[in-house]
């Protein structure tokens, strides 16, 4: 009866990433999965934000032959001289302009697929994990957004005895962060800044419902959790700041902390949607840049690291 | 002889060889007297022949030291002489064509180049490759090793010998020759061991000519030199007829009778040179500092004879006597080919569950350095797959040696040189187009009957055709393959090579006469991953989905698929091998397992200890590529086929860890050797090393039997490729050997740069 009703659940998911090595303990599989609340405008991976799927246009292998305009059924697509569009409001994600292209040029960002199927997938790394202390990892997006599928797939891979990880933004229901937590071995939990307003404006995000599920998981086991600090330039990279975010650490009883250096390796994902990146003229942050927030998280007891 | 059968490039040759020394009026007049004492020996038998020709090239090729050199021994070669392998000039009495006629652009006078006419007209009819040639290529199933024509290739040579110097260095020189003596007291009239005694007279000659020349030498050198020199001489002087006693007499000897049999792989030197190793350090005579640059000096001289995929130095693995003193020859060796950073030695590491973790330390170490040093063969696999796989009991297993492009053979016991190469891909392209090359049009199928493609009514019934075809090509392979050994049986003994080897003495018998223990084989198989991708796109496309007919895509790759973008679109998106997906995978072991064992079985009948497929590459991927008509797993006529057993490049698309699940499944038992080539960029290497330490422990747990590691960074080849001028150092490994990446040609190099780089 539990298996069939697994086989019933399926989830939206964008990647399942094997051989990850920066996701938690060991070599372990990353199922991403698509959608979150958030709008982070730093965000490497826009494409996963809304729930549903996102047609991607890769620029540099489009001959704008004009083969997907032909195929779609909603005239959602126009060509002109110089560049592909599509009308993202009138597009049924029917998959006729994917499928007429010759190049290769279109691809939705996430596939639908069963928990089954994805047990298949990360099972067949299972030696690599027992040799390497490693497991899978679930990241999204926020993997929150696809619950109550979240929960079933969780359940399914523990009954398999995987060690879980979970990389979250903690922006979801703290009744949904109880469900799930008997689950996972560790949360990569992100603490973006400390300034509710700053957040709510430029993240979309809520400090307070952050803060609970953190403080509720940490009340449980402090151990389960590492606190990832996406550093951004203009946003939250100042010293201040981030000490204060280290003493929150402290206070919960984390004991591990890592910096995640802004990177700019998303820039073609937002030409891909047609979407403005308002970052694309600021420089990549480098690991020497963060070296002050590591010895202060260091000298306050934390394990630090720069990276992932 | 047509000019087809002999000229020719002749084997892989990227490593640019040092010219001879002596000059070209010196070089002819040594051919021509090569030449006269061949002909004057026509009548005597082979053994007296190859007797008398050695001694027109011995001691007289020997070049001058190198003021770096720690030992005596650098020897030239000629368009004309004799050998065992054609990366120094040929087997047995051979001429090198091409080069041959190269070498009158460096004469001026019509005499001279008259003479040269007249070597090159009697070696047609002499030369040994050509004899075989002649006798066993056709116009279009069997070609020339190197004629990409055909679907199979065929060549004499005697690769891969690695010889018992364990006993040379325990009996020395006249210890042997005592045995031979004793075998011939048994038998007064047999020529061959007769013929063994004076060779190893003329070993003598040599070193007392080269000990000559290094005390004359010793007048005009600096003190420290002249130190070394004397050194040289003191050596020279023992081993000339006692068993060595030191590690530096132990080296002179074996790299002297190394040169002398013509051979270019050395073995386990760790068992064999370790206790000498250790001996010495233990007793003061030499310090850790002198013991390294004795090994440098080795290593510069096994580097100096550019045998491209040869040179092979084996360290590590079940089945030493010594393997504690090995272990710290092992240690020594990493250390010198970490920081020489040559193409050769082929610097392999076996290892066991035994093996001491600083030593595997080491090798990643040196391989996280891009040295592509050493290879790793896992013994835990290999050892039983050997014993299956040759038939042999465990301790003859524990003596494998991999050489060349990635074949065993056993150490001192076992003739293993891969003379047939076999095309599976062309063969697949042949039987799609009813018996004829789409590349050029010409029937290739022998006389099997192929149908049109539409007329195969299910996928088996193609599969059986295909395999049809494919047992014409074994029949043609085992054959050529055992004549190789006749061919080159009836024109030599291989006096310095057959007296190392079980149990050549023993028996009073020549190498090839009889006197191997085990006569085995290998047959290179290529294209292997292009055509079960392509079967398995036939198989979805064709007989599952039924979106075209097989004839419509026989016909969208007659075009090139030009014009059919959509249907080369549609068999690229098919799953391919490498992705670690049960179906494809296991139609790519299918083919692999009726490949193998219709090779296998084949050599058994024909009376060989074993014949195998090795899934070898070097560059004849690419080479045999560009005339190979373009292929239904979505490749371009004319692109270089995949690499070994490695997925086509950039077709794995789905990280180490699948590939790795793909590549273990072909079971080592049923091969001669497979390569398993594995790149990454020097952060995710070594930033990453206990992960990448799990990785490849998991990989060699369940199965996997070898691995080459190239580490580099993303960028620095299509660098090397636009500005090769600063890059004249930066060693890639093309998949059976390492080679300095600007040397190669350039589709070689775009091969090399298609495959998947492992980057955080």
């Amino acid at each position: 009866m539990m298996n069939k009703k697994q086989n019933q659940t399926f989830l939206q998911v964008m990647e399942i990433e094997r051989f990850a090595l920066h996701d938690g303990p060991g070599i372990r599989s990353v199922v991403f999965l698509q959608g979150c609340p958030l709008r982070c405008p730093w965000c490497a991976n826009p494409e996963s934000q809304p729930l549903c799927p996102q047609l991607m246009h890769g620029g540099k292998s489009c001959t704008l032959c004009g083969s997907c305009a032909a195929a779609c059924p909603e005239q959602a697509i126009t060509l002109s001289d110089s560049a592909f569009h599509i009308d993202r409001g009138r597009c049924r994600r029917c998959g006729a302009c994917v499928n007429a292209c010759p190049n290769r040029a279109l691809h939705f960002s996430s596939t639908t697929q069963s928990i089954d199927e994805i047990l298949q997938v990360v099972s067949r790394d299972d030696a690599y994990y027992q040799e390497s202390g490693g497991g899978v990892t679930i990241s999204g997006g926020e993997a929150f957004c696809q619950f109550p599928g979240l929960l079933t797939l969780v359940q399914a891979l523990k009954d398999k005895g995987y060690h879980l990880c979970m990389e979250t933004s903690g922006q979801a229901p703290l009744a949904r962060v109880q469900e799930i937590f008997p689950y996972i071995d560790l949360f990569l939990f992100d603490m973006k800044h400390r300034d509710s307003e700053k957040l709510r404006e430029i993240a979309h995000g809520d400090l307070a419902t952050i803060q609970a599920n953190l403080e509720y998981i940490c009340a449980q086991d402090p151990s389960r959790v590492i606190l990832r600090v996406p550093v951004i330039p203009g946003f939250n990279d100042d010293p201040a700041l981030l000490r204060r975010i280290a003493d929150l650490a402290v206070s919960l009883g984390i004991s591990e902390i890592h910096y995640l250096p802004f990177h700019t390796l998303g820039k073609s994902k937002y030409e891909q949607l047609e979407m403005s990146y308002a970052y694309s003229s600021q420089k990549m942050l480098t690991r020497q840049e963060l070296l002050p927030y590591e010895e202060y998280a260091k000298a306050r007891g934390l394990t630090s690291h720069i990276g992932g | 002889m047509t000019k087809s059968i002999v000229e020719g490039s002749q084997n892989v040759e990227v490593s640019i060889k040092l010219p001879p020394e002596k000059s070209p009026q010196e070089q002819l007049a040594i051919m021509e007297e090569y030449t006269q004492v061949h002909q004057d020996s026509l009548p005597l038998s082979r053994e007296r022949r190859e007797l008398n020709c050695l001694k027109v090239i011995y001691p007289r090729l020997f070049r001058s030291m190198k003021e770096q050199d720690l030992f005596a021994g650098r020897l030239d070669f000629l368009p004309i002489g004799f050998g065992c392998v054609t990366s120094l000039g040929g087997v047995g009495h051979y001429c090198v064509f091409n080069k041959l006629r190269d070498m009158k652009e460096q004469f001026n006078t019509p005499e001279e180049k008259a003479r040269i006419d007249a070597l090159y007209e009697y070696w047609t009819a002499h030369d040994l490759k050509a004899l075989y040639c002649q006798k066993i290529l056709t116009p279009d199933t069997t070609g020339r090793f190197i004629d990409c024509r055909h679907p199979f290739m065929a060549t004499a040579r005697l690769s891969g010998m690695m010889l018992h110097y364990d006993w040379l260095c325990e009996y020395g020189i006249d210890g042997l020759k005592e045995k031979i003596r004793t075998q011939l007291s048994l038998r007064p009239d047999n020529e061959y061991l007769q013929a063994s005694l004076e060779a190893l007279e003329l070993f003598q000659t040599v070193v007392d000519e080269l000990n000559a020349r290094t005390a004359r030498a010793q007048e005009t050198a600096s003190d420290s030199r002249r130190k070394e020199l004397s050194l040289i001489c003191s050596s020279l002087s023992l081993i000339r007829s006692q068993p060595p006693q030191t590690f530096h007499q132990a080296i002179q000897l074996i790299w002297l009778y190394a040169l002398l049999a013509g051979c270019i792989n050395y073995g386990r030197m760790d068992d064999i040179l370790g206790p000498y190793l250790v001996r010495d350090l233990e007793s003061g005579l030499i310090t850790r500092q002198d013991a390294h640059d004795y090994l440098k000096s080795l290593w510069n001289l096994i580097e100096n004879r550019r045998t491209t995929v040869n040179g092979r130095i084996i360290v590590g693995g079940y089945g030493r006597k010594h393997p504690a003193e090995a272990d710290e020859f092992a240690r020594l060796a990493i250390e010198v080919t970490k920081e020489c950073r040559y193409v050769e030695p082929q610097f392999t590491l076996r290892f066991t569950k035994d093996t001491p973790q600083d030593i595997i330390d080491m090798a990643l170490d040196s391989l996280g350095q891009g040295a592509t040093y050493p290879t790793l063969y896992n013994d835990e696999v290999n050892v039983p797959a050997v014993m299956h796989a040759m038939r042999l009991d465990r301790e003859a297993a524990e003596q494998y040696v991999p050489f060349g492009c990635g074949e065993f053979v056993i150490q001192g016991q076992s003739v293993g040189t891969p003379n047939t190469l076999l095309n599976l891909l062309k063969l697949l392209t042949i039987t799609l187009n009813e018996g004829i090359d789409p590349f050029d049009g010409r029937h290739k199928a022998g006389p099997v009957k192929i149908p049109p493609a539409d007329s195969f009514a299910t996928f088996d019934e193609l599969y059986d055709k295909y395999k049809e075809l494919l047992d014409y090509y074994f029949d043609l392979s085992a054959d050529a393959q055992y004549y190789s050994y006749e061919a080159m049986n009836q024109e030599v003994s291989f006096l310095f090579t057959s007296l190392l080897m079980d149990d050549c003495i023993q028996r009073g018998k020549a190498l090839l006469d009889g006197g191997v223990r085990y006569l085995g084989g290998t047959n290179e198989t290529y294209g292997n991953i292009n055509t079960s991708d392509s079967l398995y796109a036939i198989k979805t496309l064709v007989y599952d989905q039924k979106a075209y007919r097989l004839s419509e895509l026989v016909g969208a790759a007659a075009h090139n698929f030009v014009g059919f973008e959509q249907v080369r679109r549609q068999l690229l998106a098919c799953d391919k091998y490498g992705n670690d997906l049960d179906a494809v995978d296991s139609l790519a072991n299918d083919l692999f397992l009726y490949v193998a064992n219709g090779i296998r079985e084949r050599g058994i009948q024909k009376g060989m200890q074993y014949y195998l497929v090795v899934i070898s590459n070097n560059q004849t991927n690419t080479e045999w590529g560009r005339q190979t008509a373009a292929s239904l797993d979505g490749r371009l006529s004319g692109l270089y086929m995949n690499p070994a057993n490695n997925p086509q490049g950039g077709a794995d698309k789905s990280g180490p860890t699948a590939v790795l699940n793909s590549l273990r499944r072909f079971e080592a038992k049923y091969h001669g050797g497979s390569v398993q080539n594995i790149k990454f960029t020097p952060n995710m290497f070594n930033q990453n090393r206990e992960k990448i330490k799990a990785l490849f422990r998991t990989y060699f747990k369940n199965g996997g039997c070898h691995l080459m590691v190239t580490v580099v960074d993303r960028g620095v080849l299509e660098d090397a490729q636009k500005h090769p001028e600063n890059y004249p150092n930066l060693i890639v490994r093309v998949s059976g050997f390492s080679a300095v990446f600007v040397n190669l040609e350039r589709d070689v190099q775009d091969e090399l740069l298609s495959r998947v780089l492992y980057d955080e």
